[in-house]
């Protein structure tokens, strides 16, 4: 009997997992508001749901939110593509040529350790408080993590791979873009998991510190001006926006990467 | 006349950092008649990989020379293409674009390819599974897509080390049979390392022994079982007396 229900399992089995994680996010707002009811909690330092919503329509009402975000965008994908675009090569070189690999590693490793918002405020001297500033932050964050998953990616390569390449009398160029390059792929895809959310705190960063515009200079001013409620929507959007896109890459590595299911 | 492939006082020692170094090959004769059949069996460590790696031009000996068609052998050429243990195959490309691997190196047309492709996949039995990616494939499957590979720049001599080591009993023996059909059609010298006396001597012209590394030609002994091969000759008494007498010789050299 149940084998004969299971091609059509009901909405709520087939989707278990979600509904289950969707519950708990509900039930956690419902407490929220809630707590409200039972203790008298300072309006002017918290908010509750319900407020959070009407400062959401307000935004998005007056066009705030979207502009803001607009505006977050531009830095956000102009850093994350030069990321990709410095990270990716210089990974692979470093990986593939372990002399280059070795002398680069310390410097590397120093750069991505290290908290780079402290040097925020200075590249915001250096750059301005316009989107180049804040693409340049954002790329500094975000290109470490394609560096060191590609790098390591490269020294994972299968050595057979490259020996089947020369032995039919490939060079190094067929080694790079035939074998490093493809075999790589999905640890770009894991440094982008990482690189993500790194460039949105780059985003915010700068935004905090000097910007007249944009999602970051929205948190901070509605906190200046004690409008809690759209702050809270503010930051829930970013938030969102984060789980997005991680999830959608976690998604997109499964899609794109069928070879690496029958490892 | 001199022999296609020819090598002689052949020596190789590896030498990983930090610790003692191997001597692999050490004085290492051989001589390759053109379109031969050459098993080489041996104990395991004993160099025989060594020495494919060498005649495809993967690694330089120390010293010693190895001729082929009269030329020394200086790196990859497309006279020669090795048919790996662990398959090599690149797990993002599919079966065709696999096999294609070798001629796109050497910017041959896609056109071309293609053509060479398409008679290969129907060569080695895999029609209908071109646009299969490696890991959909069966360990036999994968095999074929190697030795169509190894194929497609149509080399003059086919290294084959222990390919059939990675599969199944039963596949392995369909997989000789098919050796054997492809051979026959595709007329290559092949030089087959395998640890397997019976697979050596049902496929070979000529099984030569190696030593316990480092490695040396010990002994050489001529298969005269006719042509085409049936499977039904393992079973004879000139099979088994062969299989005796190359085992008496190699049980020696095999360390335990």
């Amino acid at each position: 009997m149940a084998a004969q229900d299971l091609p059509h399992a009901s909405f709520i089995e087939r989707y278990r997992n979600a509904v289950l994680g969707g519950l708990a996010v509900l039930l956690f707002f419902v407490a929220w508001q809630a707590l409200f009811l039972i203790v008298p909690f300072n309006p002017l330092f918290i908010t509750k749901p319900s407020l959070i919503a009407t400062g959401y329509v307000d935004l998005l009402e007056s066009g705030d939110l979207l502009h803001d975000l607009a505006v977050s965008a531009v830095p956000f994908f102009l850093g994350l593509f030069a990321a990709v675009i410095v990270g990716v090569p210089l990974g692979i070189v470093m990986g593939w040529r372990v002399r280059i690999g070795y002398a680069l590693d310390p410097l590397m490793t120093v750069f991505y350790a290290s908290p780079l918002v402290a040097l925020a405020p200075l590249l915001v001297i250096f750059f301005g408080v316009g989107t180049a500033g804040k693409t340049i932050i954002v790329f500094s964050l975000a290109v470490f993590p394609f560096i060191f998953n590609v790098s390591s990616g490269v020294r994972a390569v299968d050595r057979l791979l490259v020996n089947v390449v020369r032995s039919l009398g490939g060079r190094e160029r067929d080694i790079y873009l035939k074998i490093l390059f493809p075999s790589v792929l999905p640890y770009i895809v894991a440094g982008a998991r990482i690189a993500v959310g790194r460039a949105l705190i780059g985003v915010l960063v700068g935004e905090f510190f000097a910007a007249s515009e944009g999602i970051g200079h929205a948190i901070s001013r509605f906190g200046d001006i004690f409008a809690i409620d759209r702050m809270f929507a503010c930051i829930l959007t970013v938030m969102v926006i984060a789980v997005v896109l991680t999830e959608g890459i976690r998604w997109a590595e499964r899609a794109a990467f069928p070879w690496r299911v029958g490892r | 006349m001199v022999p296609y492939i020819h090598a002689r006082n052949v020596n190789l020692t590896f030498r990983p950092p930090n610790r003692a170094p191997i001597s692999a090959l050490d004085g290492f004769d051989i001589d390759v008649e053109e379109g031969e059949f050459l098993s080489i069996v041996g104990p395991s460590g004993c160099g025989k990989s060594t020495f494919l790696n060498i005649l495809l031009g993967l690694l330089k000996p120390d010293s010693g020379e190895v001729l082929m068609h009269g030329k020394k052998i200086t790196g990859p050429g497309s006279d020669r293409a090795m048919v790996f243990q662990e398959f090599g195959l690149l797990p993002w490309r599919t079966v065709q674009n696999n096999i294609e691997l070798g001629l796109e190196l050497k910017r041959t047309s896609a056109a071309k390819r293609r053509t060479v492709a398409e008679r290969l996949v129907s060569l080695v039995g895999l029609g209908g599974f071109e646009n299969h990616y490696p890991h959909e494939l069966s360990g036999g499957m994968k095999q074929r897509v190697g030795l169509a590979r190894a194929l497609a720049t149509d080399p003059d001599v086919l290294l084959m080390d222990e390919p059939f080591a990675a599969l199944d009993a039963q596949t392995r023996d369909l997989m000789q049979v098919e050796l054997l059909r492809i051979w026959r059609e595709a007329r290559k010298t092949v030089l087959f390392v395998t640890h397997q006396i019976d697979e050596a001597i049902y496929l070979s012209d000529r099984v030569m022994v190696m030593s316990k590394r480092p490695g040396r030609a010990k002994k050489s002994f001529i298969v005269e079982l006719t042509r085409p091969r049936e499977y039904e000759m393992r079973v004879t008494p000139e099979f088994n007396d062969l299989k005796l007498e190359i085992w008496n010789t190699l049980k020696d050299e095999i360390v335990v």
